[in-house]
Order: structure tokens, then C-alpha cells, then sequence
């Protein structure tokens, strides 16, 4: 389980680099609010699994300074094509801690995986990317 | 002290005959999986969003790649459950045309099936359904 953990973790660091460098690009009032919003949904995360590591008192590498884009983010289009990319991201990272988790700790996963889909979804469909979602969010 | 113990063994040997060795009771049906209700309402659904498309062919581009989302859950829910996956119709079935707002309300009651039978699924079925859960989230969020 700590291995599926650990790489929650670095999904969620992922997450809130990205958005650090996205959120600026993003044009509308609207979609600048909402990559608040994700960010900040993805601190909390990284802060439940940080918690939940240490309990576990499983060692995980520190989160790096800096990330390595896929792509450079210059406007809007590659924005929200890397906010899209980071949610999928998340989502294959929380959906490979379902199968070796129970109970609480499941569903924890379970709303790690919904959120960064419908999130997913929701900037697919600001990017005018059809279809809007996937048959299998987080399958790799 | 003797007697009542030959008693009760008497009783004890017909208690075990009125247990199966004498009985021609038929073998209760097989508990149906715990993934068929997500199998009902994926195909349900599928065949609920083609409905929709025929009623209003404008959003038929919009709702067709949700069907299809649907289609491909119950083909899978099939295939792990062993059962037969009903013959999809070639035309939209009959039945109520639904609005958006109505395909929404649907997509939420499953996404809650799916997502308690993800919290109760052993390890081999829990990624199945949270994709299914979390793929009918992502649909009540693109009909908003």
C-alpha cells in the first residue's frame, strides 16, 4: 500500500506545481477561480496522504523544487491542456490505491479518483476537447 | 436420567434427516453478483441517453459519447460477472424521452451504487467500479 500511496503523493505535489504555473495563463475570471479551487482541493489531499505516510512511517522521497513540464504552458489552449493532463495523472494514481486499501482509506481513494474526473471532465469541456470523458477514468 | 438421553438423541437423529438427507427441496437460486444493479443501470443509462438523442437530435453529439461511456461498462460488468449482456435494440428503445436535468439526477443515483460497491468490493473488483463511479461523476458534471 505504501508504494500506491507514495505515488498519490507525488501526483498531488504534480498537481499543485502545475496549477501554480497554469492558473496565470488562464484567461477567464471564472477558470482562474476554478484552478484555485483544484489547487487547493490537491493541498488537502497532499496533506491527508502526508499524514497517512507518516503514521505508516514509510520513508518518501521529498518532493522536488521544480517539476518538468510536458509541454511548455505559453496560453490558455496549453493551460488547460496541462490541467487536464495533471488530473488524469491523479486519477491513475488514486485508482491504483483502491485494490490495496479498505474501508476508510478506500474511500478516501475513491474521492481522490472521482474529483480529479469530474475536474477532468470540466476542463475538457472549457477546452472544447470531445468527448468530455473517459469510459475508464484513471485506467492507465 | 438414561431415558432422557436416549431422548434427546432420538431427537437430535430426526432433527439431522429434516436436514437434507430426506429433502427434495429445490436448491435456492443463486444471490444474484453484487455487480448486477451497476450492469442494470449501465445499460439502463446507454439506452436512456439514445433516447434522448433521437427526441432531440441537436444533442445527440453531446450525449452520444456518454452512451457509448456506458455501453463500454456494461459490455466489462458482463464479461466479470459471466452474464449475458442484453442485445442492445438498433433503434432507441421505447420509453420516456428524458431532459437533461432528469439524465443528471440518473447519472448521480449510479454514481452512488457504484461508489458503495467500490467501498465494498473485494481487491480484484475495487478499481473496476471506482472507474465506473468516477466515469458517472464526470458525466453528471458535463450535463450541468
Amino acid at each position: 500500500m505504501n508504494a500506491q500511496l507514495a505515488a498519490a503523493l507525488a501526483a498531488e505535489e504534480a498537481a499543485i506545481y502545475a496549477y501554480g504555473i497554469l492558473g496565470v495563463r488562464l484567461t477567464a475570471r471564472g477558470e482562474r477561480t476554478e484552478a484555485r479551487a483544484a489547487e487547493a482541493a490537491h493541498r488537502a489531499r497532499r496533506d491527508v496522504l502526508v499524514t497517512k505516510l507518516a503514521a505508516l512511517r514509510a520513508s518518501t522521497a521529498p518532493a522536488p523544487a521544480g517539476y518538468a513540464l510536458p509541454f511548455e504552458v505559453t496560453d490558455r489552449a496549453s493551460a488547460l491542456k496541462l490541467a487536464i493532463r495533471v488530473e488524469d495523472g491523479v486519477a491513475q494514481a488514486w485508482r491504483a490505491v483502491l485494490p490495496v486499501t479498505e474501508g476508510g482509506d478506500r474511500s478516501t481513494a475513491l474521492s481522490g479518483l472521482t474529483d480529479a474526473a469530474v475536474r477532468a471532465a470540466r476542463w475538457r469541456r472549457l477546452g472544447a476537447v470531445t468527448p468530455a470523458t473517459l469510459a475508464w477514468p484513471g485506467r492507465p | 436420567m438414561k431415558r432422557r438421553q436416549l431422548l434427546g438423541t432420538a431427537a437430535g437423529v430426526s432433527a439431522l434427516a429434516g436436514c437434507g438427507l430426506f429433502d427434495d427441496d429445490p436448491e435456492p437460486p443463486p444471490a444474484p453478483d453484487a455487480l448486477q444493479p451497476l450492469l442494470d443501470e449501465a445499460v439502463a443509462l446507454a439506452a436512456a441517453y439514445d433516447r434522448a438523442a433521437v427526441a432531440e437530435p441537436r444533442l445527440a453529439a453531446r450525449l452520444t459519447p456518454l452512451a457509448d461511456d456506458h455501453r463500454a461498462h456494461a459490455a466489462e460488468l458482463a464479461k466479470v460477472i459471466g452474464a449475458a449482456l442484453p442485445s442492445t435494440a438498433p433503434s432507441a428503445p421505447p420509453g420516456p424521452a428524458y431532459s437533461l436535468k432528469s439524465l443528471r439526477k440518473a447519472e448521480q443515483v449510479a454514481q452512488k451504487t457504484a461508489a458503495a460497491a467500490c467501498r465494498k468490493a473485494p481487491a480484484a473488483r475495487a478499481a473496476l467500479t471506482g472507474s465506473i463511479a468516477a466515469a458517472r461523476a464526470a458525466h453528471a458534471e458535463v450535463l450541468r
